[in-house]
């Protein structure tokens, strides 16, 4: 095994860029963490700026009549909690704001908890009424097959609703049972299930869809909204922030902007940093090769 | 008593469990892992056995009557001679009915709306008449689409014109690899946001009544 060379000074205290580059992963957690929480117990309120992306996804829910049908899909499980509720909350308070019908449906099985969460509290913030005002559909295996037999049969997929009520004894579906009922699909989602959303319902039957994304995913989604496949969409936590900020309600993602601010300001001066320690490393090796070269001659 | 309180505590106290990690490995990491792989395991079996045998094949074919259900049912149920050796191979009679399924609406489909569409759209904003700055975004867009496909394409030797075009083609993967760090970190960052809003907002406010 090679020793490390020596990179320290004359009076054997190590340059600061050799520290720069040793610094314990510990200490850069909690410099994060540092920057993370305290944006959050002292807010700074920096601005939002909205994005075209954003104002799209509002304008879709915005232009819809009171009464208009609308499916939501709760495309997601706890882990993306975090980034996607604020944008399920923003989407059913603007929905509800508007007097929209909302068909509620998860593809995920572990997504019923939230979607039952969700809905029972802004319905309850509105005064929305079960059956009437919004449905809970539920999940239902193999989001393939349900969201192309969707095109044929709402009430053919979901029988019954997640609380095991027939699906044609509920007052919201009288006379909705496919796509060309809805009047706009939104799909918040931390995978590729836009995509197949996108492919299959807006693809093989011309449903009008718009998405919330985690960041992640918000890459991959972007030229969908370029082509014009997809109608609006929202790309992670700022992607809710800037909604939030449309709906004029803050919620999470408005809280926690200042955060992410800071912590990507933080994370900047992390790489910034690193590769200043990268490249004086290597400016000194070089030295000292070229060094030793001039003595061995 | 409020069990939505206690539930809050159990919360916290798993959130600061797990964020022991960043520390070091220890007993409460430990615990609260395995008590998430556990109930993850039990919470998924019984909601997939619930969704998919009791509610779209039990009740259907015994309660209702659909008897048109059999014969998928009987189908899926081969997936379980999986479990022993000497009948593994009964199983890929299922699979291979899947699989041919999935592809067959699959494939058309997303040749169309991944591929086709999206070439489609690749210069109608640059003809739009939306301005310059439409036209030059188009334009690099077209830029990028043909040198990224020349980067791809390995039947003839990257030198010359061909090798400087890839050239081209590797930096604007290399923007792309840049975005996709970008908002993997926004996505994590976003992550560890939920945690403390959960500890320094939600949870004060619950207790505070």
């Amino acid at each position: 095994m090679r020793a490390r060379p020596d990179t320290r000074g004359r009076a054997g205290r190590r340059p600061f860029y050799d520290l720069l580059m040793n610094v314990d992963r510990r200490v850069i957690f909690l410099v994060i963490a540092a920057a993370v929480a305290l944006p959050l117990v002292f807010p700074l309120h920096l601005p939002v700026q909205i994005s075209p992306e954003a104002r799209a996804y509002f304008d879709e829910i915005e232009r819809l009549q009171p009464g208009d049908q609308i499916i939501l899909s709760f495309d997601y499980e706890p882990d993306t909690m975090a980034e996607l509720d604020p944008m399920s909350y923003a989407t059913l308070r603007h929905a509800f704001r508007k007097r929209l019908s909302v068909i509620a449906l998860t593809t995920y099985a572990g997504g019923p908890g939230i979607a039952l969460r969700v809905l029972g509290e802004t319905a309850a913030e509105f005064g929305q009424q079960y059956g009437t005002d919004y449905v809970f559909l539920g999940y239902n295996p193999d989001y393939s097959a349900t969201i192309l037999r969707m095109g044929e049969s709402i009430q053919a997929t979901f029988p019954t609703d997640h609380f095991g009520t027939p699906a044609d004894s509920l007052a919201l579906l009288q006379g909705i049972d496919r796509y060309a009922d809805i009047e706009l699909l939104v799909s918040i989602s931390a995978s590729a299930l836009t995509e197949y959303w996108i492919i299959w319902a807006g693809g093989n039957y011309g449903q009008r869809i718009i998405a919330g994304n985690s960041a992640i995913q918000a890459v991959l989604i972007y030229p969908y909204y370029d082509s014009r496949q997809l109608s609006g969409f929202l790309g992670g936590l700022k992607g809710a922030a800037e909604y939030e900020k449309l709906i004029e309600h803050e919620g999470a993602g408005l809280r926690g902007m200042d955060a992410q601010s800071m912590a990507h300001l933080l994370i900047v001066c992390f790489i910034v940093l690193g590769n200043v320690g990268l490249v004086m490393q290597k400016l000194r090796a070089r030295g000292d090769a070229a060094g030793r070269a001039g003595s061995a001659g | 008593m409020d069990w939505s309180i206690l539930g809050m505590w159990v919360a916290a106290a798993l959130t600061l469990a797990v964020f022991s990690l960043l520390y070091r490995d220890n007993p409460f990491y430990r615990a609260a892992e395995h008590l998430l792989v556990g109930v993850s395991a039990g919470y998924y079996l019984v909601q997939y056995f619930s969704s998919g045998v009791i509610r779209k094949f039990y009740v259907p074919v015994f309660r209702q009557g659909d008897l048109w259900l059999l014969p998928g049912g009987l189908l899926g149920l081969l997936i379980l001679f999986r479990l022993a050796r000497r009948t593994q191979w009964i199983s890929r009679y299922a699979i291979a009915f899947y699989v041919a399924a999935w592809s067959g609406y699959l494939i058309p489909s997303t040749i169309q709306e991944r591929v086709l569409t999206q070439v489609g759209a690749t210069l109608p904003p640059a003809l739009s008449g939306a301005g310059f700055g439409a036209f030059l975004g188009a334009f690099i867009i077209l830029v990028g689409v043909v040198s990224i496909l020349i980067y791809f394409y390995f039947s003839a030797p990257h030198t010359g014109v061909l090798g400087r075009i890839s050239q081209i083609g590797i930096t604007f993967l290399m923007v792309g690899f840049g975005a996709s760090f970008g908002y993997t970190v926004m996505g994590r960052v976003s992550l560890l946001i939920g945690r403390f809003q959960f500890l320094f907002q939600d949870l004060p406010r619950t207790l505070g009544g």
